[in-house]
Order: structure tokens, then C-alpha cells, then sequence
């Protein structure tokens, strides 16, 4: 499992397409009022639109993603980093910033490789062997 | 050589891209050109101007005001009456701040659209100079979902970035102080 990250606008999708030869029928993307997920797409964009459809489902996402471990061992999952900016007042986007960091903090130690992208450029923060 | 720089707010930035200006200069024994790109609105923003000319005293750096349509200091004087040679080191901090001139104009309209327009003068610059040091501001990384007008700020100023940072030879984040070197 390869996770991207980093924040909004930074070029994640187009990163994942160029470095990893992915076509948009490869990618699902999460929608922020559906908690279900693709597991035959290849890639999981959007993840932080799932987080945000776990909080308003009130599930923890996290748990929701372990329940589907064993299918993801091929993927390439996307999400924004939400966590550095000025603590939200709607208390949905503030469970939300809590929630997406729980669950991008498992998806990391699970992953074999984790990529920040920053401005358009990849920087490897976690590569196994 | 072209460098983009980008990182957190008060991390070190300016400092350090002024170090690579300076340098740069010397070792190629260029003008060291500062772009003020900051227009100032009231006091607050005058006294932010003369901290930060009193900041880089004493480095060389000659001012050249260009708050909007940056191509246009490379046909232009400096605050000195000199006119400025667009082979010299050029400091531009920062592409925040010029695109905010850029896209909420003075004379109080606005310019949404100004993206694509902006790529091309800032990708042109980079080309006609060779020397200059792109200093911008990495904000994307809120969880506020903001309105219309501050989406479509950030969602520009991250399009310009992607481009200098495609354009430039070299691209480094600074957090407090220290770098990562993307390329």
C-alpha cells in the first residue's frame, strides 16, 4: 500500500498518475456524503471527503478502513493533510481535522511507502527495504 | 539558476532565499535586485515595509517596486533612478503577495481570473532573468472550508507554485530555519 499526501491543490492525483502510469479509470474518488468505498479501483483519491462522510455517519473512519485491510494491499490511497491550519469553529470540521489525522496516522504505519507532494514534487517519507 | 522556496509563515523564508540572492550576486558579480511586490494600504503596512528595508540593510539588495504585471521591472528603474538590468539576481517576495495585488486590484474590482495570465509572466520572468529566487507562502493545509473568494486565492497561488516549481532548477521548503531540497 502506497499513500500520498499533502495539502489542497499541491497536484496528488497528477503526481500518482505520472510516477505510478495511472489512468482516471483507476481512481475512485470518496464523496463526502458516502462512506462506502471502491475497493477494485486502484487508486483511493479523496480520502479526506470519506473522513468527512465518517464524521457526519458518525463512524470512525479508521476502523472502517482496518475492516477493509486485507483489500487494500495494492492500493494507492490519496488525502489531503488538513492538519496544520487554524482549529475550525464548526464542530464538524473540527471532529473532521481529528478524525482524518487518526486515520492517516494508522494508514501510515501500515503503509510499505508514504509520499508527501509539494508543489507537484514527491518527497518519501516512509519507503520499506 | 532559478529557485523556488516555499514553506510556513515566519519559518525562516526570506531570510534564507536572501542569503541564496546575495550569493548568487557575488559569485557571478551581479546587481542584487529586491522586488518589492507589497503595496501599501495604511500604516500597518508602511511600518511592515520599513522593517523589512531595515532588515536587509546592508546586503546589497537594490529596491525595485513592482507591485502588479512583474515583467515589467525588467524595463523599469530602481527606487535609486537605476536602470535595472534583467541579467542581475532578483529576489521576488512574494508571489503571495503579488497575486493578492493581482487579483484584488487597488482600485477595489477583482480579478478571479488572473491565474493562467500570471503563470505566463512569472514563467517569462524566470526565463529573461535566469537568476531569481521566487519566495511563496505554502497555506494549504486547513481544514476550514473557506468561501469563494479565499478558495479561489489558494487554489491559484497553489497553481502558481506547481508551475514555478516546474519552471524553477532548484525547489526547497524551509521549516523554521531548516530546508528540504525537492530538486
Amino acid at each position: 500500500m502506497i499513500v500520498i499526501f499533502g495539502g489542497a491543490y499541491q497536484g496528488k492525483l497528477d503526481y500518482a498518475k505520472e510516477k505510478f502510469n495511472i489512468c482516471n479509470d483507476d481512481v475512485f474518488t470518496c464523496a463526502d456524503n458516502q462512506t462506502a468505498i471502491d475497493t477494485t479501483a486502484r487508486v483511493i483519491y479523496g480520502l479526506e471527503n470519506f473522513t468527512f462522510a465518517c464524521v457526519k455517519a458518525g463512524l470512525e473512519a479508521r476502523d472502517e478502513l482496518a475492516a477493509l485491510r486485507g483489500q487494500l494491499e495494492d492500493k494507492i490511497i490519496i488525502c489531503a493533510d488538513i492538519s496544520q491550519g487554524i482549529v475550525p469553529l464548526d464542530a464538524d470540521q473540527r471532529a473532521w481535522r481529528e478524525m482524518n489525522g487518526r486515520c492517516m496516522l494508522w494508514l501510515g504505519r501500515e503503509a510499505d511507502r508514504v509520499i508527501r507532494v509539494f508543489c507537484g514534487l514527491g518527497q518519501d517519507i516512509r519507503q520499506e527495504g | 539558476m532559478n529557485i523556488f522556496i516555499s514553506g510556513g509563515c515566519k519559518n525562516g523564508k526570506s531570510y534564507h532565499a536572501q542569503e541564496l540572492a546575495r550569493d548568487m550576486a557575488r559569485e557571478k558579480n551581479l546587481p542584487l535586485y529586491y522586488l518589492a511586490t507589497m503595496i501599501p494600504h495604511d500604516h500597518e503596512d508602511d511600518a511592515r515595509i520599513a522593517r523589512h528595508l531595515s532588515e536587509r540593510e546592508g546586503w546589497g539588495f537594490e529596491t525595485v517596486e513592482q507591485g502588479v504585471e512583474i515583467c515589467r521591472a525588467l524595463t523599469g528603474k530602481t527606487t535609486g533612478e537605476k536602470p535595472v538590468d534583467p541579467s542581475g539576481v532578483f529576489l521576488l517576495d512574494s508571489v503571495t503577495a503579488l497575486l493578492s495585488n493581482e487579483m484584488f486590484r487597488a482600485d477595489g474590482t477583482m480579478d478571479l481570473e488572473c491565474g493562467q495570465r500570471l503563470a505566463a509572466e512569472l514563467t517569462e520572468f524566470a526565463k529573461r532573468t535566469g537568476n531569481t529566487i521566487f519566495v511563496s507562502d505554502y497555506i494549504y493545509s486547513d481544514a476550514n472550508r473557506f468561501d469563494e473568494f479565499t478558495e479561489t486565492y489558494r487554489s491559484t497561488l497553489a497553481m502558481l507554485d506547481r508551475t514555478l516549481a516546474r519552471v524553477c532548477d532548484q525547489v526547497i521548503e524551509v521549516t523554521y530555519g531548516f530546508t528540504y531540497t525537492y530538486k
